[in-house]
């Protein structure tokens, strides 16, 4: 990076005059957190800095030694911090996640953390800010992706499940934001059965509905008799599609919500039958369009397909580079 | 039928594995088209179609028109699928017709030129779904990749008419590659004038793998025993137009045209194809320069120039011999090729042997690098089709063990198109144990979790990167297994193996503990 005070470090990127690392792989003293995605938000450091629900979320999950100090700052607030100016934004991504802004003597630079610019029931719509240096993840950065409409989307499930009522559809969803943006989307197309829901994904979806998001009705599958799966809707942590657990399902539809669902050879990996491209991540267009409309001086680019995005900016003439930053999981979405 | 149908079979094709579903999935699909469809899809999924206008190359030129060369290359290598990769990638409209697959493919029938058909192309992709362009490339570049083999298509035409399996595998390539009338056939019509019976192909004869422990069941005297050649099966048919076929019944006749034997009347023999120069059958890598080529220049052909191995015979003089037994078939065999009298076929020698420990010592020895093991042969069984229980058996020599050490990993293809799964592995020139030279390259006999394994350790042992090859620490040991070895002038290493595969992962074991190129020079013969 040109910039000297905002530099990469085996922890992380991180800020020297501010003394803080943001999502910092290792545990350090002080870090700012984008959202609360295990790859992005990990236990152990000494102090942390993120927007409520980023926190509260945090502490859901890892318990009490999530942190040893919290502190939140509410989204669109400013925070000083030895001469850095903080500012937390909306990124569109899941509940409570933001980009960060940072000013330092003058100059801005955003860290996207993860993004999304379309519409989520969820979460806030991502906020375009000016900035001097724009940091964007690019974990769909390559032209194939291009994701599709997630109205028509979730459709295709509702379709399905009327369409083979003697089947269970077991669809896999991440336990953070997908699983609960998908129950909205299909609350908003009218459908109103319970959904049965892995005991992985019950803390989170609770936490949702304390804040307000309207759900439905949503049932622990260990209530439901091996005999009575037929005709259910039954989501679960992606990982549970095809180990042991899945197996009490005898007629079954497995599903897959991803971003990664758009690419036929995926699909197959996964041994699917019914793929549904939704994605909290920004696609190929999502990404250019936002760079378009932020127009930094500089791009850089982390996590996900880095050399497919540089090539395309720097065609572009547009001045940019790959942090490569590590420990940011590929397949998160 | 539109367009998108067949896209939809494709999609349905590659999600579902098992042979089961597949055939019933191609059964329904095929009951649901009208009969001119359905010899143009079986032309397409048997691999017989082609424009013979369009590569794939011409494929990655369109498209590098519309995206630059280097994100179409990111965009190829994390796909794995150049149809797919085109489709996504092509400059979407809102306005989406759908076409049909028959008007579509007579328009593509009628171009005879390069430009105007991809011309035709390039208006037609602007008007169509993303999941056509898919299909539409597939047909064109002539690979659906849906893991339909010819046994799986042989398997629904069973239940689309009255012929059975082997009925089916003799006669469909003689309607290749249009299949004109070939669902007339299969519904018991009577073959077309214009196909020949006697010059069709006549499905083979296969062996079992021996049972060792098994051995001592047999009757000795009950088996003749001959040395299993190193080469490529094949079917000699000596008529008017003289045919060859592969194993699996394909015309490879422009292959081989020193093999092409004229006479009025027909006989079929069976046997290996091998290159043979100045009276020495030279390696599977000799015989690898003569396959799959359309037409052979007479450079080649003194180069690596092509034997047969005969061992059965099937018809002869126009009299079928399939009845008879192998004792006798094997004089009639001697007595044909006398008169033939064709210096590039020969008859496969009978080995003489008093017991099993003969045999077994024989096998062990493992002959010389054009022979991969054994045959028995039970002197009294008859010619038939497929794998009659206890008539043939093969007893290949054991493989070869070797450790080496992981140089470079390449993400595979297909549905291992985002794991590293393809391993270059090499030696240590010599004893300072500081520089290793590839000697192959293997991708198959670990399972699906040391494949995460072996991926997991890639991604974190990565030195380089070259676009989908990553360089790797020289630290990982597998001992490979592999069937034959051979001096090579194409490998750096100058040796070359063959058939190469994991057999273990040695996590643990050090790499100064692996051998030099020169112990592995010694193995040959």
């Amino acid at each position: 990076m040109n910039n000297n005070w905002l530099i990469k470090k085996k922890e992380g990127l991180y800020c020297i005059p501010g003394d803080f690392y943001i999502d910092p792989i290792y545990p350090v003293n002080s870090a700012l957190i984008t959202h609360s995605h295990t790859d992005h938000a990990r236990p152990g450091n000494r102090k942390i800095l993120g927007t409520p629900d980023t926190i509260n979320i945090m502490k859901l999950r890892y318990g009490e030694n999530y942190c040893q100090y919290s502190q939140k700052i509410e989204l669109g607030n400013v925070l000083r911090i030895k001469g850095v100016n903080i500012k937390f934004i909306p990124a569109g991504h899941i509940l409570g996640s933001s980009q960060i802004y940072l000013e330092y003597k003058g100059e801005i630079i955003i860290v996207s953390g993860d993004y999304k610019r379309r519409k989520d029931l969820t979460c806030d719509l991502f906020e375009v800010n000016k900035c001097h240096t724009f940091i964007t993840e690019a974990t769909f950065g390559l032209p194939i992706f291009s994701h599709p409409d997630d109205i028509n989307e979730t459709s295709k499930l509702i379709k399905s499940i009327n369409n083979n009522s003697n089947y269970c559809h077991l669809i896999g969803v991440y336990a953070l934001g997908k699983c609960q943006r998908l129950i909205t989307l299909l609350r908003k197309l009218g459908f109103n059965d319970v959904i049965y829901l892995h005991r992985a994904l019950m803390k989170i979806s609770d936490y949702y509905i304390d804040r307000k998001i309207n759900l439905g009705e949503l049932r622990n599958i260990s209530e439901l008799k091996t005999t009575d799966y037929l005709n259910k809707l039954v989501l679960c942590p992606p990982s549970s599609l095809s180990d042991r657990w899945s197996q009490r399902f005898r007629k079954v539809i497995k599903g897959f919500v991803s971003g990664w669902m758009g690419i036929k050879q995926r699909i197959k990996q996964k041994n699917i039958q019914l793929p549904i491209v939704i994605s909290d991540h920004a696609d190929w267009n999502e990404i250019l369009t936002t760079i378009e409309e932020i127009s930094p001086e500089k791009v850089l680019v982390t996590h996900g397909r880095e050399e497919g995005l540089l090539s395309y900016l720097k065609e572009k003439k547009i001045t940019c580079s790959g942090l490569n930053l590590i420990g940011f999981e590929d397949e998160d979405d | 039928m539109k367009m998108i149908k067949l896209s939809k079979l494709l999609d349905d094709l590659l999600l579902n594995p098992s042979k089961k579903k597949k055939i019933k999935i191609l059964v329904d699909y095929f009951n649901s088209i009208e009969t001119t469809e359905k010899e143009l899809a079986l032309s397409i999924f048997s691999k017989n179609f082609s424009t013979k206008l369009i590569k794939a190359n011409d494929i990655k030129i369109m498209i590098k028109r519309k995206i630059s060369e280097e994100l179409f290359s990111y965009s190829y290598d994390y796909v794995g699928d150049l149809a797919e990769t085109f489709s996504l990638l092509w400059p979407k409209r809102k306005e989406k017709k759908s076409i049909s697959f028959l008007n579509f493919m007579n328009s593509v029938a009628k171009y005879d030129n390069k430009k105007s058909l991809i011309n035709f192309l390039e208006k037609t992709f602007d008007n169509i779904s993303s999941n056509e362009i898919y299909v539409i490339i597939k047909i064109l570049t002539g690979g659906l990749r849906v893991g339909v083999s010819d046994g799986i298509l042989k398997e629904c035409l069973t239940k689309q008419g009255v012929r059975n399996k082997f009925e089916i595998e003799e006669y469909w390539h003689a309607f290749s590659p249009s299949f004109n009338n070939f669902f007339n056939w299969l519904n018991g019509a009577e073959l077309p004038d214009n196909i020949n019976k006697k010059e069709l192909f006549h499905s083979f004869m296969l062996s079992d793998t021996l049972d060792e422990s098994q051995i001592i069941k047999l009757n000795i005297k009950d088996y003749l025993c001959e040395f299993k050649w190193d080469g490529i099966r094949a079917q000699i048919v000596v008529s008017n137009s003289g045919r060859i076929y592969s194993r699996n019944g394909e015309d490879i006749t422009n292959s081989f045209p020193e093999l092409n034997i004229k006479s009025n009347k027909v006989s079929v023999i069976d046997g290996e194809l091998v290159v043979k120069k100045n009276g020495k059958i030279l390696s599977f890598n000799d015989l690898q320069k003569r396959i799959g080529r359309k037409k052979v220049s007479s450079k080649i052909i003194d180069q690596y120039p092509i034997h047969f191995v005969a061992y059965d015979i099937l018809f002869m003089n126009d009299s079928d011999c399939r009845n008879l037994n192998l004792s006798t078939r094997k004089k009639k065999l001697e007595s044909l090729l006398k008169i033939l009298n064709v210096s590039n076929i020969s008859l496969s020698p009978i080995i003489n042997f008093n017991s099993w420990n003969d045999l077994k010592n024989l096998r062990s020895k493992s002959l010389n690098n054009h022979i991969e093991g054994i045959m028995l042969k039970k002197k009294n069984s008859l010619y038939l089709r497929g794998r009659p229980k206890g008539s043939w058996y093969k007893w290949k020599r054991n493989p070869f063990f070797i450790d080496f050490i992981i140089m470079y990993a390449q993400r595979g293809h297909g549905k291992r198109s985002s794991f590293y799964s393809d391993f270059t592995f090499g030696c240590w020139t010599d004893n300072s144990f500081k520089n290793l030279v590839p000697v192959g390259k293997a991708y198959s006999g670990f399972t699906n979790e040391e494949l995460k394994n072996l991926d997991r350790w890639v991604r974190s042992n990565t030195l380089e990167r070259f676009g989908p090859v990553r360089s790797v620490k020289s630290s990982l040991v597998v001992e490979i297994a592999f069937d034959n070895i051979n001096f090579s002038t194409r490998h750096k290493s100058g040796v070359a193996l063959r058939f190469p595969r994991f057999s273990r992962i040695r996590w643990d074991k050090p790499p100064n503990e692996v051998c030099v190129l020169n112990d592995i020079k010694k193995l040959i013969n």
